[in-house]
């Protein structure tokens, strides 16, 4: 969902200013596992490093019920906001998990607004809408040193005015008991001034030191004052104190001077205005394919091979949530699944693991013989039939063989939320287990079982599921006979069948409630099948049909469409007891039809 | 067992609970209904607890303190065996932390009234009270900016925090409360979160934890 | 933030009455100044208790006038227009044995319809009322009903339940609690829950006084079942409560509440927010919120 927020009463000037690219932040205000928050042009935003450390720069605002990002955790991975506890990711800004829904996939359309970043000279910079490129400077091209930052109260043309008068003295001539007054009258300075920065030049006594002074437009009223000085000199500490000192002096005077003119009302923040309403991506039919180019080939175990791929498009790749799967397209029209293996925050490639078996269909060959690193492959967005619940204390995830690939992703998951679990991995051969080096660090949680017999494995499963709990819950991947072994030895057990959940490899989604109905639609004159266990939606979707929608849990509206023939069932929280009487809209995204033939006005 | 006159959601109270806690001493609240009880200004209160009707008080099997600042001094010196909190070891560091203790009482004229006046509807000047916190900020913001470009993170020179930290932390963890911006200052910011990640820490209404809650 | 003029805001609105004193604090012979719908009233108390309250006079509205005005639960009500729809009703405060009383009064930086918003939801407990009315791993919310009561037009949740360690200062252990939330007020909201020592409900409600769009003084009332615990620590919970929400509220931006479903992004656990926005537009209420595109 990408949100265009404008000032109502912007002119040329705020327009052009939002093209550019504006430094907000400093290396210092990154520190690991910290939100750092600014406003830049009245817009707020929140800016984060992750721990592999991709920087993120967003809109300080939650898209659930608009609380600020900033002030709610960074773990390394992901924001997690103060309401809610809502998890979005390292660089989609996509919505992971909701904990009030914990066997829910966030749907795509949760993501808050991204702004593009780049650093340079020690500096973050963004933009809402960059034309052109961050600014280059040849006096910064060497060593530099950040300068203290110092906030101020006035609008940028008022600062960059007395910039251009100000002084200071080269970080040579600093010594400790000099007559910094006097020695400040005799300096001779030279300034260069454009539209968001001062280039100053100050000599003294055959000194010279050089510095920028980027000015970062808060709103009509403020800005900030970020200097960058053009050297590393030895003596940082007295050079950080000499220029903090004397641009102190200097926005005391701005600030007297402001006080002085007459103010320019503020420019609203745009998080007073009233909100335009953000423009929701019209998804035509299913997503085309991604294209993605393989990074790495590697073998991660015996027979087997990982691939990590990588975007072709400046974006980020979508959001997954751990237990997604992606379709790869492979040579020959083939298309298979394989489970992304990424923990949370690991955002900058999709990671597989693909079994080499010659008996299969050939998928798997064509992967290991046909498609090399270098190469290019058409991908699937993730989707999630297996989503990873977190409302409980303990998870237990059994793996058989290849199957480990969906579960990795959890156990991560689990590792980074600080939650219960342990990762048994079920393999013929040692040599077999995939990721070894990664899953280290799981320590003692992780359990390898190699070369049981199948009864010798429904004893150990006997086992590892001996105490059921209301905080306990299980997660199992494989082939078909292990998955039933779990199935069988987990009702013995008395687990609860909702406390179990499998996937199984050959991708039998689990099917839901409802039956098949006929969709016609009255405009575009298709006639579609609803089977039973997909949504009105998906079935839209599939067949290039354009709809929109947001929450698709049947709570915001949106996918809403006018139903002309038809008996509904309503599963939904939007519509009013009117309207469902009525029997004129509905919620595609939850809602279905009881009679044979559903008509909408599509 | 030591008896704390406390309110919720009192800052002064906050920095004694804080210091409690970081130092793992036990004690008994007595809950006094400061508002909108006014509990504190009846004349009982004022007979049996603190003539000048205000807390936190505390009664230490018998000795009773009156004032955040100086009560935050005798537990430090009482029950804080390493001497950290209050390091009267070091008379740089000691000078250091009382200069910072009288900075406190700055923000308590000013960020915390701000923060009383919007919460409470005290009867302060309150544009006087954000503009004198906005002073304050500016000043601390600067001297821990400097802190941290020389490898330390608090208040008083040295590698842990001393009751200064303690007594400044409140008022500029709740400064928004009382419509003070914080936008301003990150090096406050960033001070912040490294206390709330000192041993011992606990929030109080109006505070968040560290990480997720 | 520019506040609408009397002469904008709907009746919906305008002919309510809404708290503006806890009565405790009136006491005789006192004159205080506060701000309603953006207007600036006086209430005086004469020396024999009587209360009159008047608009104060301004270039717009020249001519002082005196205001209706009701004392019940705990607060002085007024309307600054014509008081067409009679006051709630809660019953239970006449029965016997229970304790009626005002917890607090809070400012805070926002609109009332998200601080009523914020009180009817549940999915924020254990994060921001960690350890006392919501714990990890219990986060999921439970589907619930909503509904609106034709005769009265109050808009209800019902069984609502919600895993919680300590429910009430009563409370000694963690207890799977029932809610209902009921609506009968644009700006007020009464939470009825189990209480842990009796079968009948507690009842606390919240009623906000719209000082202007932006900014409320947040009334807390209590009917409780409990003769246990000293007022100080019935109050300390409703405040430690309260305190923990204020911060979260006045980090909500915009401050007034969006009426376009659009707007932000409901869950399904958010069924009485999407409810309570249709409801508010449906009355008409053009205060305090962004009224729908």
């Amino acid at each position: 969902m990408s949100a265009t927020r404008t000032n109502p009463s912007a002119n040329v000037d705020v327009a052009h200013a939002l093209q550019r690219w504006h430094p907000i932040a400093t290396q210092y205000d990154l520190e690991p596992r910290s939100l750092f928050r600014t406003k830049l042009l009245g817009h707020e935003l929140v800016v984060w490093r992750a721990d592999d450390g991709f920087v993120n720069v967003w809109e300080n605002r939650c898209l659930h019920r608009g609380v600020r990002l900033s002030i709610g955790t960074n773990d390394g991975a992901e924001l997690i906001c103060r309401y809610h506890a809502w998890r979005y990711s390292n660089r989609t800004a996509g919505c992971t998990y909701i904990p009030a829904h914990p066997a829910d996939s966030p749907a795509r359309t949760i993501t808050n607004k991204t702004f593009p970043v780049t650093n340079r000279y020690g500096l973050v910079w963004s933009s809402q809408d960059p034309q052109g490129q961050v600014p280059e400077l040849s006096v910064l091209d060497g060593d530099t040193l950040g300068l203290r930052n110092l906030p101020v109260n006035a609008p940028v043309g008022l600062v960059l005015k007395h910039l251009a008068t100000h002084t200071f003295l080269p970080s040579d001539v600093l010594a400790p008991g000099l007559d910094v007054v006097a020695e400040l009258a005799a300096v001779e300075m030279s300034a260069e001034v454009s539209t968001y920065s001062a280039t100053l030049r100050a000599r003294l006594a055959g000194n010279e030191s050089s510095a920028v002074f980027f000015v970062q437009p808060v709103d009509a009223n403020r800005a900030v004052i970020r200097p960058v000085l053009g050297e590393a000199p030895f003596n940082t500490v007295a050079v950080l104190r000499h220029h903090a000192a004397v641009l102190a002096d200097l926005v005391r005077d701005i600030e007297r001077a402001a006080a002085d003119i007459e103010s320019r009302p503020a420019l609203p923040s745009a998080l007073e205005v009233p909100l335009e309403l953000p423009t929701v991506a019209v998804a035509v039919g299913r997503s085309a394919p991604l294209r993605v180019s393989v990074r790495r080939k590697w073998a991660a175990a015996a027979g087997i091979t990982a691939f990590e791929l990588v975007s072709h498009a400046p974006d980020p790749l979508p959001t997954f949530q751990p237990g997604a799967h992606i379709d790869v397209h492979l040579p020959g029209g083939m298309v298979r699944q394989y489970s992304i293996t990424n923990g949370p925050g690991e955002t900058d490639c999709y990671r597989i693991a693909v079994k080499r078996d010659p008996a299969s269909r050939g998928g798997s060959v064509a992967l290991h013989d046909s498609v090399h690193q270098g190469d290019e492959l058409q991908i699937s967005e993730p989707r999630n039939s297996f989503p990873l619940r977190r409302n409980v204390s303990h998870t237990v995830l059994i793996a058989g063989g290849i199957g480990a690939t969906p579960l990795i992703a959890m156990a991560k998951a689990l590792h980074t939320n600080g939650l219960g679990f342990d990762l048994h991995c079920f393999v013929s051969q040692a040599d077999q287990l995939a990721f070894r080096d990664q899953l280290a660090e799981f320590g003692d949680q992780l359990h390898e079982h190699v070369g049981l017999s199948p009864q010798e494995t429904g004893e150990q499963l006997s086992v590892l599921l001996a105490e059921p709990s209301a905080n306990k819950q299980v997660y199992a991947c494989g082939p078909p006979p292990m998955l039933d072994a779990v199935r069988a030895v987990s009702s013995d057990q008395g687990w609860p069948a909702d406390a179990v959940h499998f996937e199984y490899f050959k991708n039998t989604t689990e099917l839901e409630q409802g039956s098949s109905f006929v969709l016609e639609l009255a405009r575009s004159g298709l006639t579609l099948d609803v089977p039973s266990g997909a949504t009105v939606l998906e079935v839209l979707r599939e067949n290039d049909v354009p709809i929109v929608s947001s929450c698709e849990q049947g709570a915001c509206g949106t996918c809403a469409a006018t139903v002309l023939e038809g008996d509904l069932l309503h599963q939904d929280v939007y519509l009013n007891p009117t309207e469902r009487a009525a029997g004129h809209t509905i919620l595609t995204c939850v809602s279905r039809a009881t009679s044979n033939r559903l008509v909408l006005d599509l | 067992m030591i008896k704390l006159y406390d309110y919720v959601l009192s800052a002064n109270c906050y920095k004694i609970r804080l210091l409690l806690s970081m130092l793992d001493v036990d004690y008994d609240s007595v809950l006094v209904d400061f508002y909108p009880g006014r509990e504190h200004q009846t004349e009982q209160f004022r007979r049996d607890v603190n003539p000048l009707g205000h807390i936190p008080v505390i009664d230490d099997d018998g000795f009773v303190m009156r004032d955040a600042h100086a009560i935050l001094i005798y537990l430090a010196a009482r029950y804080d065996s390493t001497g950290q909190w209050y390091p009267v070891s070091d008379p740089r560091q000691l000078g250091e932390t009382a200069q910072w203790l009288t900075f406190a009482d700055g923000t308590t004229n000013t960020a915390s009234a701000a923060r009383l006046h919007v919460n409470m509807g005290y009867d302060f000047d309150i544009d006087a009270a954000r503009a004198g916190a906005h002073e304050l900020f500016r000043v601390a913001d600067e001297h821990l900016w400097f802190r941290e470009r020389q490898g330390e993170s608090w208040l008083a020179p040295g590698d842990h925090p001393t009751i200064a930290d303690l007594a400044v932390f409140p008022d500029v963890a709740m400064a928004e409360e009382g419509g003070v911006e914080m936008l301003d200052y990150p090096a406050l910011a960033r001070w912040i979160e490294r206390f709330k990640q000192v041993p011992g820490f606990i929030v109080m209404p109006g505070v968040f934890p560290y990480g997720v809650s | 933030m520019p506040t609408a003029r009397i002469d904008q805001i709907a009746p919906a609105v305008l002919n309510r009455w809404h708290p503006v004193a806890p009565l405790e604090e009136l006491t005789p012979g006192s004159d205080r100044l506060t701000t309603l719908l953006g207007q600036h009233i006086t209430i005086q108390v004469d020396d024999a208790g009587a209360v009159a309250v008047s608009t104060v006079s301004s270039p717009a509205d020249a001519a002082a006038r005196q205001l209706p005005t009701i004392s019940r639960y705990c607060y002085l009500w007024v309307c600054l227009g014509v008081p067409d729809v009679p006051l709630f009703e809660i019953p239970e405060v006449a029965e016997p044995g229970r304790r009626v009383l005002h917890a607090g009064t809070i400012g805070v930086h926002v609109s009332a319809p998200r601080a009523v918003e914020n009180f009817l939801d549940m999915a924020h407990f254990p994060y921001v009322h960690t350890a006392i009315l919501g714990e990890e791993p219990h986060s999921e919310v439970a589907e619930y009903q909503v509904h609106v009561d034709p005769d009265t037009n109050d808009l209800w949740a019902t069984d609502c339940v919600f895993w919680q360690p300590m429910a009430a200062t009563t409370s000694t252990t963690g207890q799977l609690t029932d809610y209902l939330y009921r609506v009968p007020h644009p700006y007020c909201v009464i939470l009825y829950k189990t209480s842990p020592i009796d079968q009948r409900n507690d009842v606390i409600a919240l009623f906000c006084q719209p000082v202007a769009e932006d900014r409320i003084q947040a009334n807390m009332f209590l009917c409780l079942l409990d003769d246990e615990n000293t007022i100080g620590m019935i109050r300390d919970f409703q405040l430690t409560i309260f305190g923990q929400d204020k911060p979260i509220l006045e980090n909500q931006h915009p401050k007034r509440l969006p009426l376009d479903p659009r707007a932000e992004t409901p869950i399904r656990a958010d069924k009485i927010a999407v409810s309570y926005r249709r409801w508010l537009r449906d009355l008409g209420v053009n205060y305090a919120v962004i009224p729908a595109a």
